[in-house]
């Protein structure tokens, strides 16, 4: 077993870990942050993305103890108050989701790729967004979404 | 002062009060849940398609440490009731019973089969245990074709059957078929397949399982369709009394037909959790999901059309071989409704049906959006192919076939009246939207560049529920339930056997509740998913639009009744003479007499009136689908496909939709793009695909491609003005009408654009190698 501490959502949180276990497990079974999704265990559909270091990454296929020291942001860290961020609300409003299940890493990977390029237009939403599978809605809904986020942000 | 609504909610595309916990990671999945003493399963599978277990030693794995219980295919038939699918169960269509254990015994079928599970203190461990469970197999001669299993020498799959014929032959014909063909002035034939593909939900299967031994209670919190269902299966095949087996689901990630009732696995997980006295959980992987969770489609059919030179389609003898891969789930269902659904919007006189279901060495074949959608396909695509000998233009056949809408309504041949179907309206409406004259001008300037566009279209029809029958319901599966209830703090609760995974129905229902009673949207409640406080249903069939919208109407009604029944005596006026607007009782005409809903309900609940009104605002009601009738519409693809690469990309995809009144056009349209996205996936990447030895080659997402953001188009829908047949409930259902048009929308389209190369298309997946070889053999040919 490893000790490891990693800030999570702002707080350090400190874990005692099996080497193999992965940073979607650790999240989710030790630390009980099960908002972040496990979708495929095989870094393809996107489900379980959450954000180390400034970067979208993949959370089922990085270790536990690789993300030691690292800063983590999972869903649950994007509204800490309880209210929505602008990237969420504009999700809400654009009927962006149906099942759910896809979600947490639809908007953390937006999130990270919105922060660097407030100014993407539908092809280049699209094309970063192409990592993520969602098997309900036909993308449409999420990449409006994205798109009025964008939008709000730049006239805020 | 009572302010009369100025909206209703219905209609409205109201945000989904889902939303706030999705967005937000509060979500409850099965996979969320961890009860204290909660241990974790998982599987040994086949790695063979066909094999004799011969020995399971499972000594190693049961000394690892952190692993609790291994139980064997031979242990569980000790603890728990041989028994078929629960789907199947309820809904199969008699024939020959498959006899198989709940873990194989002494047989495995596929690869995937359960063998064994091991339950561990953490899903790694139970993993680990697996590795070390040594089965000795003996090859068996795998089923991997239909062909192979029509064959009575093929080996069979169960014994007790003697073949690998699971549904027998039958042959029913509808109108004069001999007549018809033999006065036709062209008969053409064809053979077409559909493909091997599955549901893929972004959540697999799973459950946590929980015994308590004191009490003998089994709690079973699932990822289902319908609570009731999962515990009938529990209940039966655990040999346990109903009333002590409770199931219960929080959200779902997605199913499209997959999570009906308690499959085999979860079933072990709960007889482990029983014999253990602890929780047991279990939770799919994706490659047991892609490789054992089941898989849909995968038909051939020849077809026989009667034709007239002029282009009326005259006659259809369609012979369907089905292949069910191992074990009975759906497909031996699925033929009755093809055979009922194949003659579509069509005045089409004569049908000839015949089906053989087969059992062969592959996932089980399950339900998958518009199970039956093949003969959509099947239809759709032999119109094409006949316009093209006749010389005949796609969309004129179509509109010349289609039965006009005539007072009493023409009865399609096999039997149902195509009442309000507005089949040819959607035609000319996509048909406008597109603009054929302009994209045929724009794909022959194109053409004499090289580069190949092209337009197909396709129709439908579903029985979302369907019309009214003789027998008195529309329902397909029967009544819908629904418990409502006012508390004292003004809630409306509805109470539904609907289980939603993706189709928002916390949300509609409330608006068709909350306009209907009177109240604010954020004044009603659903609850769903606890078999202890809902009534019995099943979200499936699209059928809830109709059925559960209309008895979220009717029972809302009700309720409202009863509560103004009892403020008479508070008013002193009649019930007649009062209204529930927006939370508030008031005298019709007098606002000042306004009263909250909550009030009137803890006046009700105080006792204190000795009135001879009942003062318990609870209703239980149930709904027949009044009049039903049909959803349809029809969809139009434009396509470029890449000679030199086979690369087809949809550039244009429009959809004409009839369902009725919509409850949320935003979830309506979130449906319809959803099944479209599903049906371009089918024909252009996803395949389940097996070698010739019965190898699943589709176990990760890097083989079972699905359509990402860039593969899918914006998605254009119109919405018909609808055809009312019902006094009140006009919605319809809309869940799978997408998935069951797209594929022949989208294959029409591309063999429109390979026309140059004089290519014909009698098969559903197309992916780029697919396109290339086809525009060879039309090169050769």
């Amino acid at each position: 077993m490893a000790d490891i501490t990693v800030s999570v959502n702002g707080a350090a949180r400190t874990g005692s870990v099996e080497p193999r276990k992965t940073l979607a497990d650790f999240l989710r079974d030790d630390l009980d942050l099960t908002g972040t999704h496990v979708g495929c265990e095989h870094g393809v559909c996107g489900a379980c993305t959450v954000i180390v270091d400034g970067r979208p990454v993949r959370s089922c296929l990085m270790l536990a103890v690789q993300a030691a020291g690292s800063e983590v942001t999972t869903i649950e860290g994007l509204a800490p108050d309880g209210a929505l961020g602008t990237l969420q609300q504009a999700m809400w409003d654009s009927h962006s989701f149906q099942c759910g299940f896809c979600t947490p890493g639809f908007v953390m990977q937006a999130t990270a790729y919105l922060g660097e390029h407030p100014d993407a237009g539908e092809q280049e939403i699209r094309e970063a967004l192409s990592g993520n599978i969602c098997r309900c809605t036909g993308y449409q809904s999420i990449i409006d979404g994205v798109l009025l986020a964008a939008q709000r942000s730049r006239e805020a | 002062m009572a302010q009369i609504a100025a909206e209703r909610y219905t209609g409205a595309s109201i945000k989904r009060s889902e939303d706030p916990r999705i967005l937000t990671g509060r979500g409850r999945y099965v996979d969320d849940l961890k009860l204290p003493g909660m241990l974790h399963a998982a599987f040994v599978r086949s790695p063979l398609a066909h094999g004799r277990v011969l020995s399971v030693d499972a000594s190693a794995a049961r000394e690892l440490p952190g692993v609790v219980l291994v139980l064997t295919g031979a242990d569980l038939e000790t603890m728990t009731i041989r028994g078929q699918d629960p789907l199947f169960a309820m809904m199969g269509a008699g024939g020959p019973m498959p006899d198989y254990s709940l873990l194989a015994t002494d047989t495995v079928r596929f690869v995937g089969d359960p063998v064994a599970i091991v339950v561990a203190e953490s899903r790694y461990l139970a993993e680990d245990g697996c590795d070390l469970i040594e089965v000795d197999y003996e090859d068996l001669p795998p089923v991997v074709s239909a062909a192979t299993a029509l064959d009575p020498g093929s080996p069979p799959l169960f014994a007790n059957l003697g073949d690998n014929i699971i549904g027998p032959h039958k042959r029913d014909e509808f109108g004069d078929v001999a007549g018809t063909f033999a006065a036709a002035d062209v008969v053409a034939d064809f053979h077409i397949d559909v493909h091997r593909h599955q549901n893929v939900p972004m959540e697999g299967r799973g459950c946590v399982a929980s015994f308590d031994p004191d009490s003998g209670f089994m709690t079973v919190y699932a990822a289902t369709q319908s609570v009731h269902v999962t515990k009938m299966a529990v209940a039966s095949r655990l040999g346990i009394e109903p009333d002590k087996v409770r199931v219960l689901a929080g959200d779902i990630g997605g199913s499209f037909g997959l999570k009906i009732g308690a499959s085999r696995e979860e079933l072990a997980a709960a007889a482990a959790s029983r014999a253990l006295g602890r929780p047991v959980k279990w939770t799919e992987d994706r490659s047991e999901n892609l490789a054992a969770s089941g898989q849909a489609r995968e038909e051939s059919f020849d077809v026989r059309a009667a034709v007239s030179k002029d282009g009326d389609l005259l006659g259809l003898d369609v012979q369907m071989v089905l292949d069910n891969g191992a074990y009975p789930v759906m497909g031996t269902m699925v033929p009755s409704i093809m055979e009922m659904m194949l003659p579509g919007p069509y005045k089409l006189a004569a049908l000839g049906f015949e089906s053989t279901a087969v059992a062969t060495n592959k996932a089980s074949y399950i339900a998958y959006r518009g199970p039956w959608a093949s003969e959509t396909f099947v239809r759709e695509r032999v119109i094409d192919l006949l316009a093209a000998e006749l010389g005949l233009d796609p969309l004129e056949i179509r509109l010349r076939n289609i039965a006009p809408r005539t007072d009493p309504p023409h009865m399609m041949v096999t039997g149902r009246p195509l009442v309000g179907v507005t089949s040819a309206e959607s035609l000319e409406r996509v048909a406008e939207l597109v603009d054929v004259p302009a994209f045929r001008r724009r794909q022959a300037s194109e053409r004499a560049k090289g580069r190949y566009l092209g337009i197909g279209m396709a129709t439908f029809i579903e029985g979302a529920p369907g019309p009214r029958s003789p027998e008195g319901s529309s329902g397909l599966m029967g009544m819908e339930h629904m418990r409502l209830t006012l508390a004292s703090d003004g809630v409306v609760t509805l109470f539904t056997g609907q289980m939603p995974h993706g189709q928002s129905h916390q949300t509609t229902l409330a608006q068709i509740a909350a306009d209907e009673f009177g109240v604010p949207f954020g004044q009603v409640r659903v609850v769903v998913g606890d078999t202890d406080v809902v009534p019995f249903g099943l979200t499936g069939g699209s059928r809830s639009a109709t059925m559960t919208g209309g008895v979220a109407l009717h029972g809302a009604r009700q309720l409202r009744g009863k509560v103004l029944d009892f403020a008479s005596a508070l008013f002193e006026a009649s019930a007649q003479d009062l209204e529930i607007a927006d939370g508030d009782v008031f005298v019709r005409g007098d606002p000042d007499s306004a009263m909250p809903v909550a009030e009137v309900a803890r006046q009700a609940a105080s006792g204190e009136f000795s009135v001879d009104a009942d003062t318990a605002f609870e209703v239980e009601a149930a709904y027949d689908g009044g009049e039903g009738g049909w959803s349809g519409g029809s969809h139009c693809a434009i396509v470029e496909v890449d000679a030199e690469t086979g690369i087809v990309t949809v550039e244009r995809y429009v959809a004409a939709e009839d369902c009725g009144a919509l409850i949320n056009p935003a979830v309506v349209e979130g449906q319809i793009r959803g099944g479209i996205a599903q049906g371009i996936g089918a024909v252009l990447l996803e395949r389940s695909a097996y070698d010739a030895d019965g190898n699943y080659q589709s176990a990760t997402f890097m083989d079972y491609l699905l359509p990402t953001a860039c593969d899918v188009p914006r998605i254009e829908i119109s919405h018909l003005e609808t055809v009312p047949l019902d006094a009140d409930v006009n919605f319809r259902g809309v869940g799978e009408g997408g998935m069951i048009v797209a594929p022949p929308t989208v294959v029409n389209a591309i063999e429109d654009a390979l026309a140059p190369f004089g290519v014909r298309i009698y098969e559903q997946h197309l992916p780029p190698a697919r396109i290339l070889e086809l525009i060879a053999e039309a090169d050769a040919g």
